[in-house]
């Protein structure tokens, strides 16, 4: 288990203003740091093993064993359309809470690194930028000033929603499939690709 | 108040269980008209809840049901002839007596509304005007009178009037003991009124020999009072010792007797009660009589020394009591007696209770095989044999406890009785339905979500399959359809088959609307069975018109969701003019199975063990490996087969090159056999399954995870899914259709 700061820091401006303040809590992913609202995190845990599983797309890590329960768990910098994460030991599994029609289902975000819980007043968060970033806009929720710097915070609902991660997967399983069923004419790429 | 609702709760039930015992009675009823048990069994339902609707209060349903259990009981008595149309009201009353009972349960003590209300008064015109003609009571009762009063024409006013008919036998020596038979009959008109008396004297000697101190009277007299049975017999109560008295009571009386004893609650320590002192107590009997009658009992047991008559036979015999108000308390006893024995046979327990067992039962499981792990880990060889033994005990609980769970599946297939009559009602087609495999065994959660599925395939059976019986007739077919419900186990799965004798599917028809539909293209080729599973596609019907049953073309792959989100698999097989047959295939089980664990490329997965048909070791030279169509030839049998490591992971990689030999395991699902080529074996496993949630919801290939006992998660393979892409012919791409 990693020691969170609970009391998060409060920039100076958000103090003199004196308004009302949101808790991020923070971490890295690559070399980013982005932030999502405290209030969705069940719970932050170190790796263990987790269970690759086959004929999924990148993101999907694996599933991990959580008191008996099967977590999915998803690599966060593949979902946000980067490279996988290696893991380190500063990597982290954040448990978060996501509703799917009414039943909350827990789901895994990997990250590399987590880093603090910030207090945001809300005067400092600010609309998403149309432009300027490489993620896609609809996993943006909004971006929060600390200091002079900007924190992305992710709509991590947006990001594990189980409609789009089951749905892709299909479209993903049945590439696999295809690729597969025409192993014979297949060899050679395969080939290749075990070779880097 | 939370023990009123746990009593409520199981009032629901038990009503639902009564109102399905009432339905099935009738059912038997339509067929077999004078099936007493059934008609017992209907009218007991009835009264069970019209009894227990009235410890809740349930007013309207009380008014409602007694009014049906009246009619009943006519027809218990053969007052009212038994006939469809009567059976097609008592099923709408049975209907109605399940709604009232909710709406009463969901709106406390509000009014009825105006059409639940309409509805009863309707039914119970109905139930009065076909039950009206009833013969007159008197014939009913009549046969015991007949019997006691032979010879004597007065005999037919006691039936008519409201009479006791008393017959008074004095012995020889009832004037020497000073008993004047007189006095009585003069006392007796005090206590009412002596409508007529007749006075015998069969044993008159001749002249002769007569003797004025012995009494030769007999009388036979007719005698109306209020009083009761015990009252009148006081009043002989000196002359007991020497006259042999008979009291007969009314036919009201009779009648009374039954509905007391019907009425009469069992007492709260369930212990049956005996047959004389329920008579007793409901009057129809004296103590006395119920003294001579064991003692009679008793005599003809020393005597003949043989099994003692029952006691009921000695009461109608002496005609102590009336053989309707005999038979009835017998039948109340043996009610009380089933229930007795019903109730110590049976717990109910809440469903979440055992779910809870089984989750805990299965988070031992993994303990056990964690603890396992470590006492191989450490060598400790003396904690083995105790890690060992309790494995099994494990494994033994483990079994019980999903045994717990298991229900017959003849019950859900008997509620399909009802719906097969209506619907063939409604349809003008003269449909039976046949069940066979009742008993099969099944988890009731999966019972519980095979219901919607199986409803739906029967009614698509009845209303797309069964023709009319003029068609029927024209095809050369008989006129009465068959729908057949089947079960039976295969090999860790409950397979489940709707099988209709009707006019069956047209294959084309089906290729024809699936290709206007663009569910498949035209240059797939698509094998017959592969064509007849296009309906379960979803905007496939075949059906021109859409009806109130089915055909408007959604259903059938709501069917085959709901089969496959409990691990199954459904099938359709259809011979063009002569039926279709549907066939389920479920897991018994949606908690712990035997698994046989199996690793490939580091990874390891587990295999339902009731699945495998063996284990060998590849042996790549002796068998002639078609790695192009993936065939092998083990022991001259052509198996498909499918590398586990190319199929999960996109890579080509040969045993060869490992420099290990593989292992092969064949497994089967149904008819077809394929053979896993995994890297390592195992061996069993007892396999906790565990949902791998909706993400992983459209997953081809793994059915499930579980957590191993070093705490990591391997996945349960789907052999089926497996099988299904191995058999299928390389290089098309047909498979993509399966979804």
């Amino acid at each position: 288990m990693i020691n969170l700061a609970i009391e998060g820091k409060r920039t100076e401006t958000a103090l003199v203003s004196g308004d009302r303040y949101q808790q991020y809590l923070t971490f890295l992913v690559g070399k980013d740091i982005f932030g999502i609202n405290i209030l969705d995190v069940k719970e932050i845990i170190e790796i263990n093993n987790i269970t690759r599983i086959p004929k999924t797309p990148d993101y999907i890590r694996g599933v991990i064993n959580l008191r008996g329960n099967v977590v999915p768990v998803i690599d966060l910098s593949a979902r946000l359309e980067r490279q996988c994460s290696e893991i380190t030991k500063l990597s982290c599994i954040v448990l978060i809470e996501v509703d799917v029609h009414g039943e909350s289902q827990v789901i895994g975000a990997l990250v590399d690194q987590v880093n603090e819980i910030l207090d945001i007043a809300e005067s400092n968060i600010q609309p998403t930028p149309d432009f300027g970033t490489d993620i896609r806009t609809d996993f943006i929720q909004a971006m929060g000033r600390v200091e002079e710097n900007f924190i992305i915070l992710l709509a991590i609902n947006r990001i594990l929603s189980i409609d789009e991660l089951s749905q892709l997967q299909r479209v993903a399983s049945s590439h696999a499939n295809l690729a597969l069923s025409d192993e014979t004419s297949n060899f050679k790429k395969m080939d290749n690709s075990d070779e880097h | 108040m939370s023990d009123f609702g746990a009593a409520l709760d199981i009032f629901t039930q038990e009503t639902e269980e009564l109102l399905a015992q009432m339905e099935d009675g009738l059912l038997v009823l339509e067929d077999d008209a004078h099936n007493v048990e059934s008609i017992n069994n209907v009218f007991r339902a009835m009264h069970t809840i019209k009894g227990t609707s009235g410890l809740f209060g349930l007013d309207e349903v009380v008014a409602f049901s007694h009014e049906v259990e009246s009619v009943l009981d006519k027809i218990r008595h053969g007052e009212c002839v038994i006939e469809a149309k009567l059976i097609s009201i008592l099923l709408n009353c049975k209907d109605h007596t399940a709604s009232l009972i909710k709406y009463c349960l969901s709106h406390e003590s509000e009014e009825l509304t105006e059409t639940l209300r309409a509805i009863g008064i309707a039914l119970i015109t109905q139930l009065t005007s076909l039950s009206g003609s009833d013969l007159p009571t008197s014939l009913v009762n009549s046969e015991a009178e007949l019997e006691s009063a032979s010879v004597f024409s007065i005999e037919s006013h006691q039936v008519i009037d409201d009479n006791w008919f008393i017959t008074l036998k004095f012995r020889q020596n009832a004037l020497r003991n000073g008993i004047d038979p007189l006095s009585f009959i003069n006392y007796l008109g005090q206590c009412g009124q002596i409508r007529e008396i007749q006075t015998l004297t069969p044993d008159l000697p001749p002249s002769l020999e007569f003797d004025p101190e012995t009494c030769y009277l007999e009388f036979n007299i007719i005698f109306h009072s209020a009083l009761e049975k015990q009252e009148i017999a006081d009043i002989f109560e000196f002359a007991e010792d020497d006259c042999d008295i008979r009291i007969i009571p009314p036919n009201s009386k009779i009648e009374q007797y039954l509905n007391l004893l019907k009425e009469q609650e069992p007492d709260s320590h369930g212990d049956i009660e005996k047959l004389g002192e329920m008579l007793v107590n409901i009057g129809a009997l004296t103590h006395n009589e119920v003294t001579n009658a064991l003692r009679q009992q008793d005599f003809i047991c020393h005597q003949e020394s043989m099994i003692p008559k029952p006691l009921g036979e000695i009461l109608v015999e002496l005609q102590f009591a009336e053989q309707p108000v005999v038979a009835q308390a017998l039948l109340k006893q043996q009610g009380v007696r089933d229930k007795t024995v019903a109730e110590s046979n049976y717990i109910r327990v809440d469903s979440a209770k055992l779910g809870q067992i089984i989750n805990l039962v299965g988070e031992l499981v993994i303990s056990g095989a964690a603890m396992r792990l470590l006492v191989e880990r450490y060598g400790l060889s003396d904690v083995e044999e105790v890690a060992v033994g309790m494995n099994e005990l494990v494994s033994e609980i483990r079994d019980t406890a999903l045994k717990l769970r298991m229900v017959a599946i003849g019950e859900t297939f008997s509620r399909f009785r009802r719906i097969v009559r209506d619907v063939g009602n409604e349809l003008d087609k003269q449909i039976e339905l046949v069940i066979t495999g009742g008993e099969t065994e099944l988890d009731k959660t999966v019972v519980e979500k095979i219901n919607d599925p199986l409803t739906h395939l029967i009614r698509n059976a009845l209303d797309h399959g069964i023709e009319r019986p003029a068609q029927r007739v024209a095809a050369d077919k008989p006129a009465q359809g068959t729908v057949h419900l089947n079960a039976y186990h295969d090999s860790g799965h409950i397979v489940i088959q709707v099988a209709d004798d009707g006019a069956g599917l047209n294959s084309d028809k089906i290729l024809a609307k699936a290709l206007a539909q663009g569910l498949v293209s035209a240059d797939q080729e698509l094998s017959r069975q592969e064509i007849f599973n296009l309906i379960f596609e979803a905007g496939l019907s075949t059906k021109e018109q859409a009806n109130n049953l089915s055909g408007r073309g959604v259903g059938m792959d709501v069917v085959r969701r709901n089969i496959e989100l409990l691990r199954g698999t459904v099938n359709l097989d259809s011979i063009e003019g002569r039926g279709t047959t549907v066939t389920i295939r479920l897991p018994l089980t949606l908690a712990i199975i035997d698994g046989f664990m199996v690793e490939t490329e580091g990874e390891r997965y587990i295999i339902p063990l009731s699945m495998i048909e063996e284990c060998v070791e590849l042996n790549a030279e002796e068998w002639q490996i078609d790695s192009i169509h993936h065939y092998i030839n083990l022991r001259g049998e052509v198996l498909p087969y499918l590398r586990l490591g190319d199929y999960f992971h996109d890579r080509s990689r040969h045993c060869q090159s490992n420099g290990h030999r593989e292992s092969l395991v064949v497994v089967k699902f149904g008819q077809a056999k394929v053979g896993l080529v995994v890297d390592q074996l195992h061996g069993e496993h007892q396999t906790v399954i565990k949902p791998l949630g909706q993400v992983f919801e459209q997953l081809q290939g793994i059915s499930g995870a579980t957590v191993l006992g070093n705490g990591e998660v391997a996945l349960i393979l789907d052999v089926q899914a497996l099988i299904q892409y191995a058999v299928k012919p390389k290089g098309t791409n047909g498979h993509t259709l399966a979804h």
